[in-house]
């Protein structure tokens, strides 16, 4: 066979067109069945990422023509940026950990105990999962604002007046803002591996003696331990994509904020470019090593 | 417990608070959800909310508003009507634009997601082959937050990026993760197997078997997998803000617009609306078997 033929044969292999076996045509089916997904991606996200990616080391503005790193060195030299990292990262991952610490007992509270109207509760704590940001933000500015709910029913009962209590519009309103959020996401997560983990150790350790408390930390735990993990690095994904929140309560300056202001006044494309590949890259770093090396299951 | 170890007469604190402070937690939570949705679906029929009542019961003009019955100008501009269907005699069909325009794109990027969605689950419940847990890493993590994908597009596709073809391209990219999982773990309680040979043993060609025996088995996944979809797409804010330039704006952005811009009882009359369409759609869903929305990280 000629070089060219076994190049034409490496990359048209002879299954694809000539199935011989059931197997060929199984793959074929394969190849044909993941074909739609594969060009959506590529034609909505793997091209789209790859022209933001070379945007950002263009030396021109808005073309993309030669090579300098100078967008990225500004992310890492620029204090400013480096403090928008430091905020969106530890923004999200105390936001993380309470919302899943909440949802522990949330779950537990749902499906490990008979509760009247269970139903309706599942569906109260599922119902902000539609909710867009902009508006679990307004939700907050409801409760604690400053013509909120909660603010007004304690300025009522106190000497200070509402606009000394509210909190809606502070860091303390968008930490709420987040885990209006994300409390739901982590409580579903978790609610799914409860339903599959077996009651009857629970039931053996508790009639041995053991405390609810023994019972959880020795029995309970070790079993859902894989899926709080999973809980922990999915709610934190959704920590960071965080940003219709941010429009509303601007208390602080996180990353998705950032990008949407480097597309403002300015219009400074290379460096939100490379913003994005920045968050791109962490995002897929992070979720690949954390499922790699930690006992995460993201399953449902 | 043996004999002569003193016997623990105190009761363990868990044994008699547990319970009580984790239906504690979870009582708290729930308020914290819904006590806002509830006053803000109250408030939208309120003149005026300063205090801890709301005032000037029971008044539909914030809902008129939104809805774009009554006059506005400047910001506080909602809604326009647009004609649906004209009928002949001069009667016309009308409907407000930023919804009409939000449903007809939602469904737009249900429709793709059906496309893409449908096959692949069918390929990763189905069949192993190499390379299989990467195929269903990538379909059923969103791997592009909205933002970044905004930003993308505007600059892959300048000219298309703020069309509502580009809006129906990106929304169907972000949503497909969840149309996947609903219509996989559907395709995951059949026997796929024996229904794919019995089909093909009367004599169905594969892809006949695909299209006529087996999509139509997993209906109630897909309609489920397509109501989630369009939910979530009708809501989408962080791609739109991104992407969208000018004319007809999509729901989200009409929300956001009241949110900053207008006063209390009307912000809250447009989220109310939403509302409405949520409370819809989780009633459709629920009718369809399904116990909620099968989210991992919508943004």
């Amino acid at each position: 066979m000629s070089a060219a033929g076994r190049l034409a044969d490496a990359v048209v292999p002879a299954w694809l067109f000539a199935p011989v076996t059931e197997r060929d045509r199984e793959r074929r089916r394969i190849l044909a069945l993941c074909l739609p997904f594969a060009a959506l991606a590529a034609v909505a996200g793997v091209y789209p990422l790859a022209e933001v990616a070379r945007i950002s080391v263009s030396t021109a503005t808005y073309e993309s023509v030669g090579f300098t790193l100078s967008a990225y060195e500004t992310l890492v030299t620029d204090p400013y940026y480096r403090g928008v990292a430091v905020n969106t990262l530890w923004f999200a991952a105390a936001t993380t950990v309470t919302a899943v610490g909440l949802a522990v007992p949330i779950a537990h509270a749902l499906e490990a105990y008979d509760l009247p109207g269970e139903d309706l509760l599942v569906t109260l704590v599922s119902f902000p999962i539609s909710l867009p940001g902009i508006v679990a933000a307004f939700m907050v500015l409801v409760l604690v604002g400053n013509t909120g709910l909660l603010t007004s029913v304690v300025a009522a009962f106190s000497t200070a007046g509402p606009l000394d209590l509210a909190f809606g519009t502070t860091t303390s309103g968008l930490f709420l803002a987040y885990l209006y959020s994300m409390i739901p996401r982590a409580t579903l997560i978790l609610r799914g591996a409860y339903a599959e983990v077996d009651a009857r150790p629970a039931e053996a350790a508790q009639s041995l003696g053991a405390t609810p408390l023994q019972t959880f930390r020795y029995v309970t735990l070790p079993a859902i331990r894989p899926a709080i993990t999973g809980a922990l690095v999915l709610t934190f994904r959704t920590a960071l994509a965080i940003f219709g929140t941010l429009l509303v309560i601007q208390s602080l300056v996180v990353w998705t904020l950032q990008i949407s202001r480097e597309l403002g006044p300015g219009y400074n494309l290379r460096v939100a470019g490379a913003m994005a590949v920045a968050y791109f890259a962490f995002a897929f770093a992070f979720t690949a090593l954390a499922l790699r090396y930690t006992d995460a299951e993201v399953g449902l | 417990m043996s004999a002569d170890a003193p016997v623990e007469r105190r009761v363990a604190p868990s044994r008699r608070f547990g319970r009580a402070a984790v239906v504690t937690v979870l009582a708290a939570t729930v308020a914290f959800l819904i006590l806002p949705v509830a006053y803000t679906f109250v408030g939208s029929f309120a003149a005026r909310m300063t205090g801890v009542v709301p005032e000037g019961f029971v008044t539909l003009e914030n809902w008129r508003v939104v809805l774009g019955l009554a006059d506005t100008i400047g910001s506080q501009r909602s809604m326009g009507w647009t004609t649906l269907v004209a009928l002949p005699g001069g009667l016309a069909v009308q409907v407000p634009a930023e919804l009409a325009f939000s449903v007809a794109l939602a469904l737009g990027g249900v429709a793709i997601n059906l496309v893409v969605g449908v096959p692949i689950a069918y390929a990763v419940a189905r069949y192993d082959f190499r390379g299989k847990e990467w195929v269903d890493a990538f379909s059923v993590l969103p791997l592009v937050p909205g933002v970044v994908l905004g930003v993308a597009f505007l600059r892959a596709y300048p000219d298309l990026s703020a069309t509502s073809f580009g809006l129906v391209v990106g929304y169907s990219l972000l949503k497909a993760p969840f149309m996947v999982m609903a219509v996989r773990s559907e395709f995951e309680s059949m026997d796929l197997r024996r229904i794919e040979e019995s089909a093909r043993s009367l004599g169905a060609s594969w892809p006949r078997t695909f299209l006529t025996v087996v999509v139509p088995q997993a209906r109630s996944g897909i309609l489920a997998g397509a109501v989630v979809c369009w939910t979530l797409a009708a809501a989408e804010f962080n791609f739109s803000y991104i992407v969208y330039a000018k004319g007809t704006q999509p729901l989200a952005l009409f929300l956001q617009r009241h949110i900053s811009n207008s006063a209390f009882p009307k912000a809250a009359a447009a989220v109310s609306l939403f509302f409405c369409i949520v409370v819809a759609v989780t009633v459709a869903l629920q009718r369809l078997g399904n116990r909620g929305f099968d989210a991992i990280g919508g943004d």
